[in-house]
């Protein structure tokens, strides 16, 4: 018996094992192994040179090519920091709105949220960008209305990168209302009650109850909002092309251009490692960040 | 003490409260939807209402010219047709695929099961980005560059399929699988017509979510095609409007290839969303 399932289990398993082995492991391997080495991504693999650390100290050096990289790294960590911040409490205010009980439309507030999040990028680049505009753009003219001059929102590099890290968070911010509404419907009604008792405050309730039980989903968030922030693309391949003189150039759109369209395959390949081994370090730290306050 | 002196404070102050928060509740409400509505209304305005100052906000003669003026610019059909064979094939193998897997992974005992398991979830965030330079040469030595296959097959299996499916089939009891056994019915046959339907709303959400994801999928699609612009989804076709969008005359023309880009997989979000949400949560509460 044993033994027929153990067969069973391999036919059920090869299918997604060898794609994700195929396109995903694999092509992870191959980065990492393609950062130490000279190659153009317009040859096969078996062109590759060994190179060393040669790549990682170009990216690093004080030329054309380490400028640009180390721009768009710091970039990529102001937008991921900025996005963070604006989702996440973003997140837990709209999800207490829609999940308290004493006004309806919470629902339907839900809905209106989760819906931009399924609008593909094209169309909120085409949207936003007409939005923008500074001399036509609607959000200008609303501000004129309230008495604040004209924004030049995407045409300056003071506020280009701010500007699309309140798109994306337009976009995404929904589907953060959606995780934190499952994490508050986590935490037992019996503790507010209790609270209520002894004489909590709405803010002490939220600080002293829903702040503490809040924190494995807020970490979960997170997570996927650093994930998602370090792949923002579309934005700026679409509108920005990484300007104006380069405030908006981030990795991915970096990478890319380096990697494929200047097939300089080794340095975009260390690139990606950096971003991948960034990342790691970011999540672990605040995986150690969040049990110290377990701890507590 | 406080407690008697919350309750001298009746009624007022709670519907104050509530008016505040219902007025919140609608301010959030209108500006997460105004890109939207404003999307729309200005794909539905003439050029000269376009180009009105002050701006004319509702179309007072609404007229779908906008839209026949995108066909001249992109070739919407053939792309919309592009956009469903991605998703609807690639959906399909990422249902397949993952209920397999799934199914292994719920049902079944193998050596180093934990193990393979948290490699294949690793790869859930891991960014694209990471493997696009090697993905790019591979998919182009296996000669699918430039075309639909070559978007299409690396995505025919992931991990957050086979985490969902596990999640939920765990759920299946061992017993109607053992009866089935017992009747002779082989593994797979077991997977789909038993195991299957009693799963079918995490099957329907998984399904929408991988429709969606490749509908709106704009990197690797751009990436593997090199320019072959006859298998260009509808989202890359559309970036050609972008050269529109100076100016406010072709505003209309703009907004409506935004909209027409909105309109399936917004539709389907209206129709089903239940399994969205529902799945969401699932995946972060069991998780």
């Amino acid at each position: 018996m044993i033994q027929r399932y153990r067969a069973s289990a391999g036919i059920m398993l090869t299918p997604a094992v060898t794609l994700i082995g195929i396109f995903i492991l694999l092509p992870m391997m191959l980065t990492v192994w393609l950062s130490f080495q000279d190659w153009s991504t317009q040859t096969p693999f078996s062109s590759a040179s060994f190179v060393g650390l040669d790549n990682f100290r170009e990216i690093f050096g004080a030329s054309s090519v380490g400028r640009d990289f180390k721009g768009a790294l710091t970039n990529t960590a102001i937008y991921t920091a900025l996005s963070v911040i604006l989702i996440l409490p973003l997140s837990v205010a709209f999800g207490l709105m829609v999940y308290q009980h004493d006004v309806a439309g919470g629902t339907a507030l839900r809905t209106v949220l989760f819906s931009t999040y399924m609008v593909p990028m094209i169309a909120v680049a085409l949207a936003w960008s007409k939005l923008y505009s500074p001399s036509e753009g609607p959000l200008n003219q609303m501000l004129g209305l309230i008495g604040i001059g004209p924004q030049p929102f995407l045409s300056s590099p003071r506020s280009a990168l701010v500007s699309i890290v309140l798109l994306n968070v337009w976009q995404q911010v929904g589907y953060f209302t959606v995780l934190a509404i499952a994490g508050l419907t986590q935490i037992p009604g019996s503790l507010y009650e209790a609270a209520k008792l002894d004489g909590a405050n709405r803010f002490e309730q939220f600080r002293f109850i829903t702040l503490p039980l809040m924190r494995r989903t807020l970490l979960f968030s997170a997570v996927i909002a650093i994930i998602n922030a370090v792949q923002v693309f579309e934005p700026v391949a679409l509108i920005t092309q990484g300007g104006p003189v380069g405030s908006t150039n981030v990795l991915t759109y970096h990478i890319r251009r380096v990697g494929i369209e200047r097939a300089q395959g080794g340095l975009g390949s260390a690139m990606a490692v950096m971003l991948m081994l960034s990342l790691i370090v970011v999540v672990c730290a605040l995986f150690a960040l969040a049990n110290r306050k377990d701890q507590e | 003490m406080r407690r008697g002196s919350s309750s001298r404070l009746p009624r007022k102050r709670p519907s104050g409260r509530k008016a505040l928060l219902a007025t919140l509740m609608l301010l959030v409400a209108v500006a997460s939807a105004f890109p939207l509505v404003w999307m729309v209304l200005s794909s539905l305005k003439t050029p000269a209402e376009s180009m009105q100052v002050p701006p004319v906000w509702i179309p007072h003669t609404p007229s779908l010219d906008a839209y026949e003026k995108v066909s001249g610019v992109v070739n919407v059909g053939r792309s919309m047709w592009n956009s469903l064979v991605i998703a609807s094939i690639t959906t399909a193998g990422i249902l397949i695929t993952s209920m397999m897997a799934g199914y292994a992974f719920a049902k079944y005992h193998f050596p180093a099961k934990s193990l393979l398991f948290s490699l294949l979830i690793a790869t859930m965030f891991l960014p694209p980005i990471v493997t696009l330079i090697p993905l790019y040469r591979l998919v182009g030595s296996i000669g699918l560059n430039a075309s639909l296959a070559g978007i299409i097959v690396p995505n025919l299996a992931n991990a957050f399929g086979i985490f969902l499916m596990r999640q939920f089939i765990s759920g299946v009891p061992d017993d109607l699988i053992d009866a089935a056994r017992m009747d002779g019915a082989s593994e797979l046959l077991i997977l789909f017509k038993i195991v299957a339907p009693s799963v079918a709303p995490a099957i329907a959400a998984l399904a929408l979510f991988a429709f969606v994801y490749h509908w709106n999928s704009y990197l690797w699609p751009l990436t593997v095609l090199q320019g072959n612009a006859d298998a260009y989804p509808i989202v890359i076709s559309l970036s050609r409007l972008l050269s529109y969008n100076r100016g406010a005359v072709n505003t209309g023309l703009v907004m409506a290839g935004a909209t027409l880009a909105v309109l399936p997989p917004l539709i389907l979000f209206v129709l089903l969303q239940r399994f969205f949400v529902d799945s969401i949560v699932g995946s972060a509460i069991k998780g």
